[in-house]
C-alpha cells in the first residue's frame, strides 16, 4: 500500500519526502521534524498522532509552507501531485486553500474577528474562482447550509465571536472546502470542542471530504478520535514517524511499544479496568534535543544497550503494509525485559 | 451508603447569577440549579457534563471563590455553607483544589520550595521543617528533591500538576477537588497522574470531587457518578451502572459520543444541536430539543430527579415512567 511502496506519484495527492524541519537554539540548531516521509493519496484518510512536541502540527505546517519564523524546513521536500515547484512560499495565494487548505482546533484565531463571516467565507470564492458578489454569496448560503449552519443569511452577517466552538468550527470547515481542495489538512479539529459536537464535526468532515473528493490529513493527540477516522495511521515520536500502516492492523497489533503504551493509557470505555493503567514512565523529549539512539528507549520498558546507541531505522515489516523504527519488532529473540545497560 | 461514612454533603446546591447584557437585557442565568450529591470518605465522586453543564461552577461553589446562592454544604456533618474569616480559611484547608491549568494556577515568581511552603506555612508547621516536608511532599508525587528549587517556567506540565498536586497534600486535606485536572496532560503523562491519585487517595484515604468532560477518566477514577446537563443532575449512580446501564438518553448519547479505539467503525447514536444557553434554556426538561425520546410532557414540565427500580437515579420522564417507583421524590441523601 501507499506507505511501504511509494506509489506512483500521479495517484498522490501529496508526497512528503524525507522532511525535517529546525529551529535555532541555544545547542545550535534543534530538528523537530526528522526525515518523515509519507504520501496521501487521492480522496484517503490519513491520521498523524503524537503528544505535544511530537512535530505533527508542524509537519502540517510544512504542508502549508507556514513554518513560523525563526523556523525552516532543512532538508527534504513536498510535491503536491508530483510537481514540488507547485508548493513554495512565492506562489501561496494560487494553492493554498484551492489544493491544500487546513482547519486549525480554534477557528476564533484563525477567523477574523473583526470581519464578518460572509466576507470571510466569499472573499476565497472571488479570489480563487472569480465568482461575482451575487455568486460568491449564493454559494456561501449553500455552503453554510451544507455545514448545517442553522440560518446562513443571518450567519453571514454575524463576527465569528458569537458563534460558539462547534458553529465556528463548522464555518471553518465551509471556508475550507469551498474551492474542493485536493488535501484537507485538519489539524486538532474537535480537541476544543465538547463530545457530542466532536462527533458533529467529526462525520461533517467524513460527509465534506467525501462529497468534495478532498484527502484528509487529520492531526489528533487522540488516538480515538484517528481510529475512528482514517483509513491509515501514523505514529510520531519525538519528530519522527515510529510507525505506520492501515487502522485496524495499527491498533489491533501495534508493533511499536510506544504505540502499545498509547494504546494501554488510556482506559477503556467498555472492557474491564485495571487497578492501575500502564503508563509511560519519564516525558517525552524536549523538542529537537538530539539524542543518542532511539529517542524512546529512555522510556521504553524493551530497551536494550543497543537501543541507547543506535537509532533504528524506519523499515517496513514483513509483507504488511506496516513501518516500524523499533529494534524489537518482529524480532523473536527480543529480551522480554530490561537487562540494563552492561 | 452509611450515614457515618459521609464526608461531603451537598443538597439542593444553586448558583444564580444575574447577567446584565445592556440596560434593558438583565437576566437570571441559574449556573447550577438544586444539585444533590454526596462522597463518601476515601471515595471519588466523578462529575461529567458538557461546557456550561455548570460542573466547574458546582467546585468553585464547593470552595466559595462563588458563593452558592442556595442550599446547604455539609463536611463532616456540619454546615459550611456561608463561612467567613478564619473559620473559612480552617475550612478550605480541609478542602483543596486543583485547577486545569498549572500554568495558571501555581505563582511564576515563587520557587516550588516557596509555594508548596506556603500551604505548609498556612498549616501551622514552624518554617524550620519546611524544606524536609516539601522534600517528602515531592516524593510522594514522585518528583525528585531537587526540583524544590526551580521555578514553574522551567517544569514540564505534568511536573506542575505534580506540584499542584502536592501543594494541595501539604495541608492535609479531607477532600481534594480536582477540575479538569489531566485535561491538559498528554496520554502518556496523564495515565501517570491518574494512577499517582489513585496511590494518594489508596494510601491517605483522601476523597476526590473529580471533574471532567473525559468520560473513560471517570470510568477509571470514580466510584460514584453524576451526569449534569445545563446546571442540574441528570443521571446520578455508581460507576458501573451508569457507565454499563446508562438511562438518561443524555448519558446514553454522552457515552456513545466518545470515541473509542475498541469501538472504531460502529454507527453510534448521534445527537444533534448543541447544549442550550444557560441564561435561555428550552422550557421543560432543557434536554428536549436534542432529545430522541422525548414526549410531549418533556417540552412542559421539568423532570425531578427520582430512582429507578434499580436504585439509580434519573431526571426524565420517559425513563422514570418506564422503570421508575418514585418521579416526584428528590433523591434522599
Amino acid at each position: 500500500m501507499s506507505l511501504v511502496e511509494p506509489m506512483p506519484e500521479t495517484d498522490a495527492v501529496v508526497v512528503v519526502d524525507s522532511l525535517s524541519v529546525t529551529f535555532p537554539s541555544d545547542e545550535g540548531v534543534a530538528e523537530v521534524v526528522r526525515g518523515v516521509s509519507f504520501s496521501v493519496g487521492k480522496g484517503q484518510r490519513i491520521g498523524l498522532v503524537g503528544e505535544s512536541g511530537s512535530g505533527k502540527s508542524l509537519t502540517a505546517r510544512a504542508i502549508m509552507q507556514l513554518i513560523p519564523s525563526p523556523g525552516s524546513v532543512s532538508a527534504g521536500e513536498i510535491r503536491i501531485a508530483g510537481n514540488s515547484a507547485a508548493l513554495s512560499t512565492a506562489n501561496a495565494p494560487q494553492w493554498r486553500g484551492t489544493t491544500v487548505a487546513m482547519i486549525t482546533q480554534d477557528p476564533l484565531s484563525s477567523l477574523n474577528p473583526l470581519v464578518r463571516i460572509g466576507v470571510q467565507i466569499t472573499e476565497m470564492l472571488r479570489h480563487h474562482l472569480n465568482y461575482t458578489r451575487t455568486q460568491a454569496r449564493a454559494r456561501a448560503v449553500e455552503l453554510l447550509s451544507a455545514v448545517g449552519i442553522p440560518n446562513p443569511p443571518r450567519t453571514l452577517r454575524q463576527f465569528p465571536s458569537v458563534l460558539s466552538g462547534g458553529m465556528r468550527q463548522r464555518v471553518a470547515l465551509a471556508i475550507a472546502i469551498s474551492c474542493n481542495p485536493s488535501l484537507l489538512i485538519a489539524d486538532e479539529p474537535t480537541t476544543a470542542l465538547d463530545v457530542t459536537i466532536q462527533a458533529q464535526v467529526l462525520d461533517l468532515l467524513e460527509e465534506m471530504s467525501a462529497t468534495h473528493h478532498s484527502a484528509v490529513l487529520l492531526i489528533s493527540h487522540d488516538l480515538g478520535v484517528v481510529a475512528n477516522f482514517c483509513d491509515e495511521i501514523l505514529v510520531m515520536y519525538a519528530g519522527r514517524i515510529v510507525e505506520s500502516g492501515p487502522t485496524d492492523q495499527l491498533i489491533e497489533d501495534p508493533q511499536h511499544p510506544y504505540t502499545t503504551a498509547l494504546l494501554t493509557s488510556v482506559p477503556s470505555m467498555t472492557e474491564a479496568l485495571p487497578e492501575r493503567l500502564v503508563s509511560i514512565a519519564g516525558s517525552p523529549p524536549v523538542g529537537g534535543v538530539a539524542v543518542k539512539g532511539c529517542a524512546f528507549a529512555p522510556r521504553c520498558a524493551l530497551a536494550q544497550p543497543r537501543c541507547f546507541e543506535d537509532e533504528p531505522a524506519l523499515r517496513q515489516l514483513d509483507v504488511s503494509a506496516r513501518r516500524v523504527a523499533c529494534h524489537a519488532a518482529g524480532n523473536a529473540t527480543w529480551p522480554s525485559r530490561f537487562q540494563g545497560p552492561s | 451508603m452509611t450515614q457515618t461514612s459521609t464526608l461531603l454533603s451537598v443538597r439542593d446546591l444553586s448558583v444564580h447569577f444575574r447577567l446584565r447584557r445592556g440596560p434593558k437585557d438583565s437576566r437570571n442565568v441559574r449556573a447550577v440549579d438544586g444539585v444533590t450529591f454526596e462522597i463518601a470518605k476515601g471515595q471519588t465522586l466523578g462529575i461529567a457534563g458538557e461546557s456550561g453543564s455548570g460542573k466547574s461552577t458546582v467546585a468553585r461553589s464547593l470552595v466559595q471563590i462563588t458563593r452558592p446562592t442556595g442550599g446547604t454544604i455539609y463536611l463532616d456533618g456540619s454546615d459550611v455553607t456561608s463561612l467567613k474569616g478564619r473559620r473559612l480559611k480552617e475550612f478550605r484547608r480541609r478542602m483543596q483544589m486543583v485547577f486545569q491549568d498549572p500554568y495558571d494556577s501555581l505563582d511564576p515568581r515563587m520557587s516550588v520550595r516557596d509555594a508548596i511552603g506556603e500551604a505548609l506555612s498556612v498549616s501551622g508547621l514552624p518554617g524550620p521543617r519546611h524544606d524536609e516536608t516539601v522534600e517528602e511532599l515531592l516524593r510522594r508525587v514522585n518528583l525528585p528533591a531537587s526540583l524544590a528549587r526551580r521555578y514553574p517556567g522551567q517544569l514540564s506540565g505534568g511536573q506542575r500538576q505534580r506540584v499542584s498536586i502536592a501543594r494541595a497534600l501539604a495541608v492535609n486535606p479531607k477532600i481534594i477537588i480536582c477540575d479538569e485536572a489531566v485535561a491538559a496532560l498528554d496520554v502518556s503523562i496523564r495515565a501517570q497522574v491518574l494512577n499517582l491519585l489513585k496511590d494518594i487517595q489508596h494510601d491517605t484515604g483522601v476523597a476526590y470531587l473529580f471533574i471532567s468532560h473525559d468520560l473513560s477518566t471517570l470510568r477509571f477514577m470514580a466510584d460514584q457518578v453524576a451526569i449534569m446537563y445545563v446546571g442540574r443532575v441528570v443521571e446520578y449512580g455508581t460507576s458501573d451502572e451508569v457507565f454499563s446501564r446508562p438511562l438518561h438518553p443524555y448519558t446514553k448519547a454522552l457515552i456513545a459520543a466518545v470515541p473509542s479505539v475498541t469501538t472504531r467503525g460502529r454507527t453510534r447514536l448521534k445527537l444533534s444541536g448543541e447544549p442550550p444557553d444557560p441564561g435561555n434554556p428550552p422550557s421543560g426538561c432543557p434536554f428536549h430539543p436534542r432529545c430522541p425520546e422525548a414526549v410531549d410532557q418533556c417540552r412542559l414540565t421539568r423532570p425531578e430527579l427520582g430512582t429507578t427500580d434499580e436504585g439509580q437515579s434519573v431526571a426524565c420522564h420517559v425513563v422514570l415512567s418506564r422503570h421508575g417507583r418514585d418521579a416526584t421524590r428528590q433523591v434522599s441523601p
